[in-house]
């Protein structure tokens, strides 16, 4: 059980590791992405630079695409799963 | 320098491929002819083996081990171990030790009658340090020369260097953008340094000079 809970924890620390670095990234990305918008003359969010750039990212916030995210968590636990299934019952 | 940089290299690709090499499954065509249980005192090699079985007592200095003898199809003998990696490092999340065994003894065969099984293993057998490949799965096969193509080494490298490459263009961009212009800045700023030296020099020997005439 000891192991197991270390094994719990290491993925846990590194996977957050990850899920963090991956989030700023991609909020990073979307910014590039708005501001370059912007400058080719979209103004769906808004007329001034910064207040386009800011209602974009909040958009971006609730989207679906962001919670795509949370794959970093879930898509190694199903691997493992899918390890465990594939070793000890075939 | 360029050699130094070459052998850093070199060493790193060296380490990647013992540790691929090392971890990732491989499968022999083999020919079970017995299985043994064995108890085996850990000395410097027992970083080689795996840790007791799941929910066993753990840190003990011996236990047995399970193992499975094979004879491959050239006739040389090959001796795989028989262990859970539990939870454990290689992430293969084996717990059917018992069950692997009992598999491995049911198909056992003679020379005269050869059943051919096909066993996925990691770890290599050195016989100088007495290190076993631990057996993950035994598994009859009717044709012996059969091509086995490894797919799930090939997916995980693949993932492996994909992600290497990712991380490598987005780290090379980064510095471009970020980095280099402030050591430009930095250059820059040491040129202006040196050029303004250079002219309080010239103006303090035109100065000097002008008290020799």
């Amino acid at each position: 059980m000891l192991s197991l809970a270390r094994l719990f924890l290491i993925l846990f620390v590194g996977l957050t590791v990850a899920y963090v670095s991956v989030s700023l990234w991609s909020r990073q990305v979307r910014k590039g992405k708005l501001r370059s918008a912007w400058d080719e003359g979209d103004r769906e969010y808004g007329e001034e630079r910064d207040l386009y750039v800011r209602r974009g990212l909040e958009d971006y916030d609730d989207s679906f695409r962001r919670k795509l995210i949370l794959l970093v968590y879930i898509v190694p636990l199903a691997v493992i799963a899918y390890i465990i299934y594939v070793v000890n019952y075939t | 320098m360029v050699y130094i940089k070459w052998a850093f290299w070199g060493i790193i690709a060296l380490i990647l491929f013992a540790f691929f090499h090392y971890t990732l499954p491989q499968h022999d065509i083999v020919r079970v002819s017995d299985t043994y249980e064995k108890r085996v005192d850990f000395g410097e090699n027992s970083i080689f083996w795996a840790k007791e079985d799941t929910g066993n007592a753990t840190g003990n200095i011996n236990r047995d081990v399970f193992f499975i003898q094979t004879i491959k199809k050239n006739g040389k003998p090959l001796v795989y171990r028989n262990e859970d990696t539990g939870w454990g490092w290689p992430p293969y999340f084996k717990f059917d030790t018992s069950n692997l065994q009992t598999q491995a003894s049911d198909l056992r065969s003679t020379s005269e009658n050869p059943k051919w099984v096909m066993v996925t293993h990691y770890v290599w057998r050195v016989e100088f340090w007495t290190v076993f490949p631990n057996a993950i799965a035994v598994k009859q096969v009717a044709d012996p020369d059969m091509t086995i193509i490894p797919w799930l080494n090939i997916i995980i490298l693949l993932i492996f260097f994909a992600t290497v490459w990712a991380i490598r263009v987005r780290w090379i961009r980064f510095r471009q953008r970020r980095i280099d212009p402030i050591v430009e800045d930095v250059d820059e700023g040491w040129d202006n340094l040196a050029d303004g030296a250079r002219e309080r020099r010239g103006r303090f020997s035109r100065w000097l000079s002008s008290w020799r005439r």
